[in-house]
């Protein structure tokens, strides 16, 4: 069938199996493929009880029928799971090249399950399978392994583990493409929970396509489109995402110091225009993406991609850094260890709040930039207080007696954007299904950059509903599976209109978002099993009670429980925040 | 005086990051703006018969992101210009 390459690949590592069986059509055309397919596959595979480093967990690859078509950044792939860093479902979604030669293997799922006895890599080379000793490759670095296992961008992908997701540490991402990650929610230690290394992929089939001609036109169409919105052909490429540091400081919602200021003196000297001005080498980009975000940075000690705004911010403002320098080699040092960024730099600066307040008994400081390295690899190899925080900063914090300090939702810890000085993203975080995070539906569009259209960001009332819009959005984009960032300069029409032109099945606009919504619910159904409640639906004291005492953000603490009681409503949940029955029967999941 | 600050690909343009303003609008501030730096123009306004922010443009004045250019300007006022940007 056109779309999907109908195939399931089913490997055992407890036994070394391998089985090929069909992908269910209807599941498909209900969920489309990566975040979806993975959330409805893992309802099936990973019930409650099951610990996330456990041997039942299972590693869950998804490519969609949009991937290796072609089709402008349609190089993503999700992997889902249970995530050891907050129980919930975890889908974390990477760029690169790899998804693209995974799905050339003529496969739309690899399931990994079990543990191997011992260390062990993976190679997939279309329809074949090799099981390798991994016991030379253990303990080795992200891009020594890489290397090692012949990576070529085009030809031969590599996935792998760094030494911390040998670790199991509960923030160690999945990497790619040597400075690709999966990296929210712990996916990492998952993989080292089953003593497995790295997945080579190697594939030489290309997808079938429905509508050749209507599929052409539609790629002709979104190449204009892209080129003619200034943010995908003049923003991204020449600052990358750090360019959003200035903006977001300037109106008051740079988290800074563990979330304890809501602005940051040093914001410039880390901003996009200064990595442009000191550090910058080109820009580059994913597979069959024209928009070139991708930073290659250069500092007296290390060349490569990187960093992103996220990064930049979480060992910046909120760890009170402004050496750019030492924030790109970090980055750096990251990625060949495997470590989420967001969730190390914001554990290590919760570290620093609790260490300024004799909470724990460490040289860590706010500003001390010539610590973080030393941190991070304690972080990766579990040594002395990275021991500690190698568990997330929520775990750490109550270990030593004040959770508070863990900012974070869920156990995941935020990103570079202070609900204070926006109401809405405040509601994303509390009701994101996998913690917090802002790539369930960035309200940065239309509360900051005017994308579609500025709505007041200290606007409570009627909030919800543009939450909702951009999490059904967003859930719809990743189960494509491409960038979200095609989004800005084509409307999700043309995505409907391009997966119907690839899968032959007619979805309208209002049919892929409705995909979204039901993804959406499906995770949620998969948490209230798992045995979260409303009451997991909240944010830290620091951002319901403590308002900034200065800035643009001053006295604004976040109004969730008003906004979260019209969100229910909105999802045609119960007060409680559960589908109804009505719902779930008006998305399908009616049998859930 | 109020003070203007440029951010992003708006410095390369006017070969500056920051300048002062006598205006006491921010539509006349913006004018000016670009009069006195010929490499914006184009860039952050669109002059017809009434002048307009061009789309994507983003402007706060103290921190708060504003679209009205009526709104009277203080001495000690910050105005923060922004092109079109994106990110993540």
């Amino acid at each position: 069938m056109a779309g999907w390459s109908e195939k399931i690949l089913d490997i055992d590592l407890s036994t070394k199996s391998v089985k090929t069986y069909p992908l269910d059509m209807e599941m498909a055309r209900m969920f489309v493929g990566g975040r979806g397919l993975g959330a409805r596959l893992l309802w099936d595979l990973v019930g409650p009880q099951v610990d996330p480093l456990a041997p039942e967990n299972v590693l869950i690859f998804t490519a969609g029928p949009l991937t290796a078509t072609g089709y402008q950044t349609s190089n993503r792939f999700s992997v889902t799971t249970k995530s050891p860093q907050t129980g919930t479902v975890l889908d974390a979604n990477s760029g690169g090249f790899w998804g693209m030669q995974f799905r050339k293997t003529g496969h739309d799922v690899l399931i990994v399950r079990g543990k191997s006895e011992a260390p062990v890599w993976i190679e997939i080379k279309n329809a074949e399978v090799f099981f390798h000793d991994a016991s030379d490759l253990w303990g080795m670095r992200v891009y020594a392994v890489t290397e090692k296992l012949g990576q070529n961008n085009n030809k031969r992908n590599v996935l792998c583990i760094g030494p911390a997701g040998e670790n199991l540490s509960r923030m160690a991402a999945i990497m790619n493409d040597r400075e690709r990650a999966a990296a929210r929610g712990g996916p990492g230690a998952v993989m080292g929970s089953k003593n497995l290394k790295a997945i080579v992929v190697e594939g030489s089939e290309r997808p079938e396509l429905a509508d050749k001609d209507q599929y052409k036109f539609l790629m002709y169409e979104t190449k204009k489109l892209l080129a003619a919105s200034p943010l995908t052909s003049q923003a991204l490429p020449e600052f990358g995402t750090v360019v959003m540091m200035n903006i977001v400081n300037n109106i008051g919602a740079l988290p800074t110091r563990n979330h304890q200021q809501t602005q940051f003196e040093g914001a410039e000297a880390i901003s996009g225009e200064a990595l442009t001005d000191k550090y910058l080498v080109k820009n580059t980009s994913c597979w069959a993406c024209p928009i070139g975000c991708t930073r290659i940075s250069k500092t007296e000690k290390v060349e490569g991609e990187g960093p992103e705004f996220e990064t930049t911010w979480a060992f910046g403002a909120q760890c009170g850094i402004d050496d750019l320098a030492a924030i790109i080699e970090v980055n750096s040092l990251c990625n060949d260890l495997g470590l989420d960024t967001i969730s190390t730099g914001s554990t290590i600066a919760c570290a620093m709040e609790m260490s300024e307040k004799g909470y724990i008994d460490s040289d860590l400081r706010f500003g001390r930039a010539d610590l973080l390295a030393r941190s991070v690899e304690d972080i990766a190899y579990r040594r002395d207080l990275g021991a500690d925080m190698t568990e997330g900063s929520l775990r750490l914090a109550t270990k030593y007696g004040h959770p508070e300090l863990s900012m974070s939702t869920k156990g995941m810890e935020f990103p570079a954007y202070d609900p204070r000085g926006m109401q809405g993203q405040g509601l994303l975080y509390a009701t994101s299904n996998r913690g917090g995070c802002h790539m369930r539906g960035n309200m940065l569009g239309p509360e900051v950059l005017g994308l579609p259209k500025l709505i007041d960001r200290f606007q409570i009332q009627g909030k919800s509903s543009f939450v909702i819009l951009h999490q059904n959005s967003a859930a719809a984009v990743d189960s494509l599976v491409v960038c979200k960032f095609t989004g800005m300069g084509v409307a999700d029409e043309y995505f409907a209109r391009v997966l119907s032109a690839v899968t032959g099945i007619q979805y309208a606009t209002g049919d892929l978002i409705s995909v979204g919504e039901r993804v959406w619910n499906m995770e949620r159904m998969y948490n209230l099993r798992e045995g979260f409640t409303r009451k997991d639906d909240t944010l830290p004291a620091r951002l319901l009670t403590e308002a900034p005492t200065e800035g643009p953000s001053k006295g604004w603490v976040v109004h969730l429980e008003p906004m979260l009681k019209e969100y229910y409503r909105g999802r045609g949940w119960d007060e409680n925040g559960i589908p109804t029955p009505r719902k779930l029967a008006d998305l399908g999941l009616a049998n859930l | 005086m109020p003070v203007i600050k440029l951010y992003a690909s708006l410095r390369k343009m006017a070969g500056l990051n920051e300048t002062k303003t006598s205006a006491e609008v921010l539509d006349a501030a913006l004018t000016d703006l670009v009069q006195r730096h010929p490499g914006l123009v184009g860039a952050i306004l669109e002059i017809g018969p009434v002048i307009t922010v061009r789309p994507h443009i983003i402007i706060t004045i103290n921190g708060q992101l504003t679209g009205d250019l009526d709104t009277r300007l203080a001495p000690e006022d910050s105005i923060a210009i922004f092109p079109p940007i994106a990110g993540g």
